[in-house]
């Protein structure tokens, strides 16, 4: 029966001392990948994250696979907790300096990233790669200041509201994926031209612009106040701030014949900080 | 075993606090720097899509991007990238059929000293820089010709450079011709008209008198080489004494180099070739600088030339 145990103590020791190994290649492979593609963990706090698991997975493969005497081990614990404490420390210094906020898609396919330099307010949307790399794609119009939320709109749309340094609310979108093969650009505009309805909530969109009717208020969004955000969302703004965020959802289907009916939903967010769903609209004439 | 685990761990602890000091020093947690390079400020109108940073199509330090519908090139493996003022449809005009992500073999030269892309707009044109692309000359190759399908320019040296281009095909017949540049591709003039319309397969010049013309790109019998030995005046049908066993195997020849003192070519099996899987070449060599060729040894995929 203590063989058996032992058996499993060996595994479970090896099985961690591979562990360390991997998360030690996968730092090293970090800096040749960095050097290389200038590409940076998607959140910058995991370098120190996995340093500190590394350490963990080490520490305990050599309790579990060697017998050592009392002083070695607390050696091995004090340097393991020196490391720790360091990691902890400068992870904790880094996020002070920068802060990163992160989401995940819904389908677990894609990472949603964006760093903030605490000092200057300015902050950098960052394109993810293979889930945890990222290169910094753009800066967001706006410093961030208070609050800010991350809302999900389609499994390759996600809505980024936050707060300026004016009291303005503004909306930035990420976008992974197109609904046309990624062949070519279209306007969100022109795919969604028709009248589309929800919940006590109409959206027009015409050669004018695309107005909003909000419990019987209407609000019209010319052209030159609507942000497009690649191939799946638009902002359209008004007062210096965002409004509503208008997206692709994953049924609609874009055509470029126009006499075929529009398929598909859209999906309306509000800019707002308080905790709000996106709405589902329908085209109006496919009912 | 011990001893195994204990060095092997000592290690990981070291490559990790020196993989710390590394990280703290290069600023690799820094924010970062904003190079418009690869980071670009947020579309202003909804009229333009945004544009994403770009990638060199492949590792070398000198490189180029075909991103956003425009050529750019870069000397620097990305970091900084000058944009080529011409239409990215231009350097695809003609017959072409590919996905237009990177530029048609040989139609280009990018070295640290030129950067010159061919096209046709009309005449034929080759965009010419001499200075890592910031300035910029068109030359003219010739004023008029038919719609491109092969191209290609080259330059032995700083003086001397070809251009090889052929167009207006109908079925398996076309117009090809060589030009010549003697002053670094200030100006260009055409060879002697050539006594072939086949599809020309490939070409190329061993020095500045002695070039070669390849023929046949569908199902080719046998090797269709001409050679000029005094800067395309005349051109020769060059012969090829080829071992019966290779006969109809060894179809399309590639162009000649130089090799101590003889011509070296390599002769594929065309498109359609099947002896030992279709990828082993024939080597001739001449010994009269290209007018006729004997075999020397067949040469595997897989052994340097």
């Amino acid at each position: 029966m203590k063989e058996y145990k032992n058996k499993w103590i060996e595994i479970g020791g090896w099985i961690l001392f591979l562990f360390a190994v991997g998360f030690f290649c996968l730092q090293m492979g970090y800096f040749f990948v960095h050097a290389r593609y200038q590409v940076e963990y998607i959140d910058n706090r995991l370098f120190y994250i996995i340093n500190m698991l590394c350490v963990i997975c080490l520490v305990l493969a050599q309790m579990l696979l060697l017998r050592l005497n009392k002083m070695l081990k607390i050696g091995i614990v004090i340097v393991a907790a020196v490391f720790i404490i360091v990691n902890g420390f400068l992870l904790d210094k880094n996020n002070g300096q920068i802060m990163n906020i992160t989401s995940i898609s819904p389908d677990f396919k894609h990472v949603f990233s964006v760093k903030e330099d605490v000092a200057s307010g300015e902050a950098v949307y960052y394109r993810s790669y293979y889930s945890i790399l990222a290169r910094p794609k753009e800066m967001l119009p706006s410093e961030i200041v208070g609050e800010y939320k991350v809302e999900w709109l389609a499994n390759d749309i996600a809505a980024f509201t936050y707060q300026t340094p004016d009291n303005t609310i503004q909306q930035f979108i990420g976008t992974y994926g197109d609904r046309k093969n990624g062949t070519s650009y279209y306007y969100v505009g022109a795919e969604i031209h028709g009248v589309w309805q929800g919940e006590n909530v109409e959206v027009n969109s015409n050669q004018e612009g695309i107005s909003v009717t909000e419990n019987n208020n209407t609000e019209l969004f010319s052209w030159e106040n609507i942000e497009q955000f690649g191939t799946l969302a638009v902002i359209l703004k008004n007062n210096n701030g965002a409004a509503w965020t208008i997206a692709l959802n994953e049924n609609f289907e874009v055509h470029s014949d126009a006499s075929k009916p529009t398929v598909g939903n859209i999906s309306l967010y509000k800019a707002t900080m308080d905790e709000n769903q996106p709405i589902i609209l329908h085209d109006k004439n496919s009912r | 075993m011990k001893k195994f685990i204990l060095i092997f761990s000592t290690i990981i602890i070291i490559g990790l606090i020196f993989g710390i000091s590394y990280y703290e020093m290069q600023g690799l947690n820094s924010f970062p720097r904003l190079n418009h390079s690869n980071i670009t400020t947020n579309p202003s109108t909804r009229e333009q899509p945004q544009v994403a940073p770009l990638h060199p199509v492949n590792n070398d330090s000198i490189s180029y991007s075909l991103q956003n519908d425009e050529l750019n090139i870069t000397f620097n493996k990305g970091q900084d990238w000058v944009k080529v003022p011409v239409e990215k449809d231009l350097l695809f005009d003609g017959e072409y059929r590919g996905n237009k992500q990177t530029l048609i073999d040989d139609s280009y030269i990018l070295t640290e000293d030129r950067a010159a892309f061919l096209y046709r707009q009309g005449a034929v044109v080759l965009k010419n820089s001499l200075d890592q692309g910031k300035t910029w000359k068109d030359v003219i190759i010739t004023e008029s010709f038919p719609v491109l399908r092969f191209r290609k320019v080259d330059f032995l040296n700083e003086q001397f450079g070809y251009v090889i281009i052929s167009g207006d095909r109908t079925m398996s017949q076309e117009y090809s011709a060589a030009f010549l540049t003697h002053d670094g591709g200030e100006t260009w003039e055409q060879t002697a008209d050539l006594p072939t319309t086949r599809l020309i397969s490939d070409g190329g010049f061993v020095d500045e008198r002695t070039g070669f013309l390849s023929y046949g790109t569908i199902n080719p019998e046998e090797p269709d080489l001409y050679v000029t030995q005094d800067s395309g005046n005349t051109w020769y049908k060059a012969v090829f004494h080829i071992p019966e066993q290779y006969d109809r195997i060894f179809v399309q020849t590639e162009v000649p180099v130089k090799e101590e003192d003889h011509l070296s070519v390599m002769v594929n099996q065309g498109p359609n070739g099947d002896y030992e899987g279709g990828r082993v070449k024939g080597k001739f060599i001449s010994k009269d600088n290209g007018l006729t060729w004997d075999f020397s040894e067949e040469v595997h995929p897989n052994e340097r030339i």
